[in-house]
């Protein structure tokens, strides 16, 4: 944990090339989209020139008779060019915005395509944060860029290209004039992205720690409240909520100085561009009107300059968000069978009645030079049940995980094999299920949330399976039976009630082998004896390995495998190991010690001298 | 806080009260701004009558001058007025959440009720700055309606009947964009929340992700993402169409409206009745004007919110307390006897406890209810509806709730840590060290937290011990790790009175036998009151009262009661 390796983040050129990648299927549409947007904007561009030719109307006619009706054909034209750059806009955008949705929904959904085929042992080395704020703070960033932001910037650098473009057609010393303030403006641009780029990250940085830390102070309220931490929680929330502010304003200041500049380069641009128009007009190269349409026209791009240069942020704060999703959704080194390989436990078959899991020589080490798994060996039997037992950090969970092929091991192997009557061929691979104390209820209804372990199950197959771990009672109860929404925004269920449901989904999923690690351990001791129970139908028939927090569990295995230290130590019955008087004998005394059903020796003296170990 | 509960009108009216001065600069400057960036279209139109068309080359230098100096004042005015607008906005938002973490740790308590932590986090996020922006929005707004009445001006100085035509049609003009807009707007927010609900679904999957790989369902969840994105796609893009729709429409009716203006000016130009440069002002305007009422339907749209934002502000700042303060003292120092006579509070039916100083008293309720109920009415966390509760011969309900905890100190079991180290979780509730700023005070901390730390079992759990970092909520740690580094916290603090409620659910037996004695060591001679169901626990205390049906059905040692009890046994044994 002391090292993070956050997951891949793609190179501006393999982002780039990723997004050539992502079009190259709607080629035709993309060319399309351009094409009408162009269009549009030339088409409103042709307002100046009209309303600078009524301008010259005016001027030549004067006050003779007629002059009225002569305004007919160029208003009637402003009305159809209005109609007109209305209707391509339309049309523009729409092929614009099909155009980014369809790829921006590809894009997430090969994302979470391969996010949820990453190695585990990948996700959990970078945090699940990582990809959390991946899926969630990034993917909406670039949606917003692609929604709003994209098109926006397309339209204004769209119209400052073809409005320079018609400057030029006016005549091109308008445009000499108006370049006048291009100078000022790339310079204040480089300006303006060299110090905001930095100082936005910074502002991202303050404004997370702000929300981490309110929702650690309001989360722990409670708690707060008890140890009575108000005015240190109180102090840290002010503390980086002011930060937060003079980060932001510092950004406004920025922000206020870049806009300070942009208004030189207006004034620049457009003092040039009525020079100009006063010069040619006094040699006679332009008339009246045309310098007024190029006032006009100058004047007309303030806005989508200032966009522009605004949404130049905005793109690249995108930019960064996009290159994370695409270091996961489209590596560089993309596997096209998207397998985890090497993480999965071989599976070659072992001889047709050789054990079901066979362990040998196994090692492991999360960080290296410090082993928690020395030279494991264990065979399971078909159909056995064997308990892993032994203190905290004895490495009981290191093996559960490796055994379910979570992490690979660092030496040694573990082999799977496939047990007869195992012949579904949509899931060969999947050999070995596990279901550990971390639950998750998909959001969604009850019945959908089953359904990921066997889809297309029946509402019957979906029943059976909730009765055989004692949970159909219940879920049955709830306000729309299996079609209650639960998880996040939906029906809370119980901590008890999240772990059966992780037990049907084993019993849908239905593996030869499955492992079950502290899955009753956070239930208090009413609901862990029920957890228990139906852990242990749950695995009825199968090949499993459970790790007993509670000695019970230890006591209905077929077989009992002592852990300390990283090595299994004892192995064997529950009655054998009792009567053995090794490491699990005195875990046993410990345990029944407190846990004896009535006191049948003298009453214990209290307080009870702990036991040494 | 104190006075009336206040209402979202006055949460709102206060947070801009609290900035007056930074809003009314914001709103003066804003003015200005709007002011000039109206002048210059008039000014182009001035300069191509006066100088362009006349070829005055002295007119064209003054002109420009006249351009400069307008364009300073509006850049200045612009970066100023804005920066105090922000300005007020941000510490507007920032004065707003102080004061809602401050309502939320509030000893009193009641904020939470109803409310999630996510829901809180973002009324004091969100919310507060929703609140705040309407502070740069009414300076907007002044500045808007400035740019508006300059323009007017204008426009009805160079001639009364085009000045009308403009003022009467950019009103119609937005109203009908509006109005055309409705329906598509309508139907594009219910699009939009469809369209969101992929990302939710993504998010919600990829949090799962252990548990789809437990189960080999990682094919089925890709299945099942891609027929919700697909339908996602479907409504974003009928979104998107209708608001291609809506732009399409608002720029041709901008457009047809600019023609009729030119109609209108032209025929009045060729009439003689404004000149050449006036019909350029005019045009000028009447495409400037669209701006500030733009800017006005934006500040309506802010206002809007804000008050909503305000609302909801104001009802966590006036949520109910549980418990009321009170004004009593304890006496000093505390000895810590608890006395509970006929002590009535939801399940709880007429509860009579006695726990003598020093004592080590076990509690096991064979309904969790009836023990949560307990526990709220140890620290004052709630009053009970009959009875009383003592301390040291002082009712608990003539002391503040935070008098009540400097003594009493309630360790719930799902008590959360916070971001830092585990020795700072340890060592943060331990005040005795504040109180004389001398060293070995200090030291005294530090060797009670690692003596905490030692009776809890958190040292053998945690590689790095106490410098194990604790990301929020404790998340970096298992449950066990969680559950061990809370109740060393509890013990390092010292309190006369300790209640820990099942503090070693997911520890193993032999640890949990060892954090029994622990506990008891490092307590000796102060009250410890332990609520749980564990045998290891409940043996080492002196008592144990059998919490059955709301009542107190007995009390004597944790041997005595397995002999006598059946509801005991099926409690404690499993």
């Amino acid at each position: 944990m002391s090292t993070r390796d956050l997951l891949p983040v793609a190179t501006p050129a393999r982002t780039r090339s990723a997004v050539r990648e992502l079009l190259r299927p709607h080629r035709r549409l993309a060319l399309g989209a351009f094409a009408v947007m162009v269009a549009a904007t030339a088409i409103g561009l042709a307002t100046q020139p009209l309303l600078g030719r009524i301008v010259d109307l005016v001027a030549e006619r004067g006050t003779q008779d007629g002059g009225a009706a002569a305004l007919t054909w160029p208003v009637t034209l402003l009305a159809l060019v209005a109609l007109a750059q209305g209707a391509a806009t339309t049309l523009g955008l729409a092929l614009t915005a099909t155009l980014g949705e369809t790829v921006l929904s590809r894009l997430r959904e090969r994302f979470v395509d391969r996010a949820l085929r990453l190695p585990l042992e990948q996700v959990e080395r970078a945090g699940s944060g990582d990809l959390t704020a991946r899926v969630t703070a990034d993917v909406s960033q670039v949606a917003d860029a692609v929604r709003s932001a994209l098109p926006e910037l397309a339209r204004s650098v769209l119209t400052i290209v073809l409005t320079l473009g018609a400057l030029a057609l006016l005549d091109w010393r308008f445009l000499l004039a108006a370049l006048v303030a291009v100078p000022v403006q790339a310079h204040t641009a480089r300006w303006y992205i060299r110090r905001a780029v930095p100082l936005y990250a910074a502002q991202r940085v303050a404004a997370g720690a702000q929300q981490q830390q309110l929702l650690d102070t309001i989360g722990g309220a409670a708690t707060v409240r008890a140890f009575r931490l108000e005015d240190e929680h109180a102090g840290r929330v002010s503390r980086l909520s002011l930060a937060a502010v003079e980060l932001t304003m510092r950004g406004v200041r920025l922000v206020l100085r870049f806009y300070s500049r942009l208004h030189v380069a207006e004034y620049a641009g457009l003092a040039a561009v009525l020079v100009a128009g006063f010069f040619l007009v006094r040699s006679g190269s332009a008339s009246i009107g045309t310098a007024t349409a190029a006032a006009l026209y100058f004047h007309g791009l303030f806005g989508p300059v200032n966009t522009a240069l605004v949404l130049l942020d905005d793109a690249q704060s995108a930019g960064a968000s996009l290159a994370r999703i695409v270091g996961v959704a489209l590596p560089e080194t993309d596997t096209a069978t998207g397998t985890e390989t090497g993480t999965a436990p071989d599976t070659t078959p072992v001889s047709g009645a050789g054990p079901a899991v066979l362990v040998s020589g196994l090692g492991f080490a999360y960080e290296p030079g410090r082993p928690v798994l020395h030279d494991v060996d264990l065979a399971l039997r078909p159909g056995e049940r064997v308990a892993l037992v032994g203190t905290s950090g004895a490495g009981k969970t290191t093996l559960a995980t490796l055994v379910a092929g979570v992490h690979r091991p660092s030496t040694g192997s573990v082999r799977l094999a496939a047990s007869p009557g195992w012949e579904r061929a949509d899931r060969a691979d999947r050999v070995v299920a596990l279901v550990t104390q971390e639950v998750h209820v998909f959001a969604g209804p009850l019945a959908e949330d089953l359904r990921l372990a066997r889809p297309g199950a029946t509402d019957d197959e979906l029943r059976e399976a909730l009765a055989r771990v004692d949970a159909l009672a219940w879920a049955e109860a709830l306000p729309a039976g299996l079609r209650t929404v639960v998880g996040e925004g939906g029906h809370r269920l119980t901590p008890a009630q999240e772990q059966q449901v992780a037990l049907a989904r084993l019993v849908l999923a239905d593996p030869p082998v499955a492992v079950l690690d502290e899955a009753t351990a956070e239930a208090g001791s009413t609901g862990a004896r029920t957890l228990e129970s139906a852990a242990g139908r749950a695995v009825e028939g199968r090949t499993a390995l459970v790790v007993a927090h509670r000695l019970t569990q230890a006591e209905s295995a077929d077989r009992v495998v002592v852990m300390d230290a990283g090595r299994i130590v004892e192995s064997g019955g529950h009655d054998e190991l009792k009567a053995a008087g090794g490491p699990y004998a005195s875990l046993w005394e410990a345990w029944s010690r407190t846990h004896a059903s009535a006191p049948p020796d003298p009453p214990v003296s209290s307080p009870v001298s702990p036991p040494s170990i | 806080m104190g006075g009336a509960a206040p209402s979202g009108r006055h949460v709102l009216r206060q947070a801009i009260r609290g900035q007056r001065r930074d809003v009314a600069a914001g709103a003066a400057l804003g003015a200005g701004h709007q002011a000039g960036e109206a002048l210059v279209p008039v000014l182009i139109g001035v300069l191509i009558d006066q100088a362009v068309a006349g070829g005055d080359a002295g007119a064209l230098a003054g002109w420009l001058a006249v351009l400069a100096v307008v364009y300073a004042g509006l850049s200045f005015s612009f970066r100023f007025g804005a920066r105090a607008g922000e300005r007020a906005a941000e510490q507007a938002a920032h004065d707003l959440r102080v004061r809602l973490v401050a309502r939320v740790l509030d000893p009193r308590g009641g904020a939470e009720n109803g409310r999630l932590p996510g829901a809180l986090a973002s009324i004091a996020t969100e919310d507060a700055k929703r609140v705040g922006a309407v502070a740069m929005a009414v300076m907007s707004g002044v500045s808007a309606l400035t740019g508006l009445a300059v323009g007017a001006v204008v426009l009805l100085l160079i001639s009364v009947p085009l000045g009308l035509v403009v003022l009467a049609g950019t009103p119609v003009l937005l109203w009908a964009g509006h109005l055309l807009g409705k329906p598509l707007e309508r139907r594009s927010e219910a699009e939009q929340e469809r369209a969101a609900h992929s990302s939710g679904v993504a998010a919600d999957l990829v949090a799962g992700l252990r548990v789809l790989k437990g189960i080999g369902a990682e094919a089925a969840a890709v299945t099942r993402y891609r027929i919700t994105s697909g339908e996602s796609l479907a409504a974003t893009l009928r979104a998107a169409r209708a608001e291609a729709v809506q732009s399409g429409l608002v720029l041709a009716l901008t457009g047809l409206f600019i023609a009729a203006v030119a109609l209108v000016g032209g025929r009045l130009a060729v009439q003689g009745d404004v000149s050449l440069g006036q019909l350029v002002s005019a045009v000028g305007l009447a495409s400037f004007l669209l701006g500030p009422l733009e800017v006005l339907s934006w500040v309506n749209a802010e206002l809007a919110q804000g008050r909503a934002s305000a609302a909801r502000v104001a009802a966590v700042l006036a949520a109910p307390p549980d418990v009321a303060s009170g004004a009593g003292r304890l006496p000093a120092p505390v000895r810590g006897a608890m006395r509970l006579r006929g002590v009535v509070h939801g399940p709880l039916r007429a509860i009579d406890l006695d726990v003598a100083p020093g004592e080590v008293l076990g509690v096991a309720a064979t309904d969790p209810a009836d023990a949560d109920a307990l526990l709220r009415c140890l620290d004052r966390r709630a009053d009970p509806d009959g009875g009383v509760v003592e301390l040291d011969g002082v009712s608990l309900h003539d002391l503040d709730p935070a008098e009540v905890r400097t003594a009493v100190l309630v360790a719930g079991h799902d008590a959360d840590l916070f971001a830092g180290t585990v020795r700072g979780n340890v060592t943060s509730a331990d005040d005795s060290a504040d109180d004389s700023a001398d060293d070995s005070a200090e030291d005294r901390a530090e060797d009670r937290a690692d003596r905490a730390m030692a009776a809890a079992g958190v040292a053998g759990a945690l590689p790095l011990g106490g410098e194990t970092p604790v990301s929020e909520g404790g998340r970096s740690l298992s449950g066990g790790q969680r559950q061990r580094v809370a109740l060393a916290r509890a013990l390092a603090a010292g309190r006369a009175v300790l209640v820990v409620h099942d503090p070693t659910t997911a520890v193993d037996a032999v640890t949990e036998a060892r954090i029994a004695a622990g506990i008891r060591e490092m307590r000796r001679g102060r009250t410890t009151i332990l609520v749980t169901t564990s045998p290891a626990l409940l043996a080492v205390a002196d008592r144990v009262a059998l919490l059955d049906g709301g009542r107190i059905a007995d009390t004597a040692t944790h041997a005595d009661l397995l002999r006598r009890h059946a509801a005991y046994r099926a409690a404690v044994l499993a």
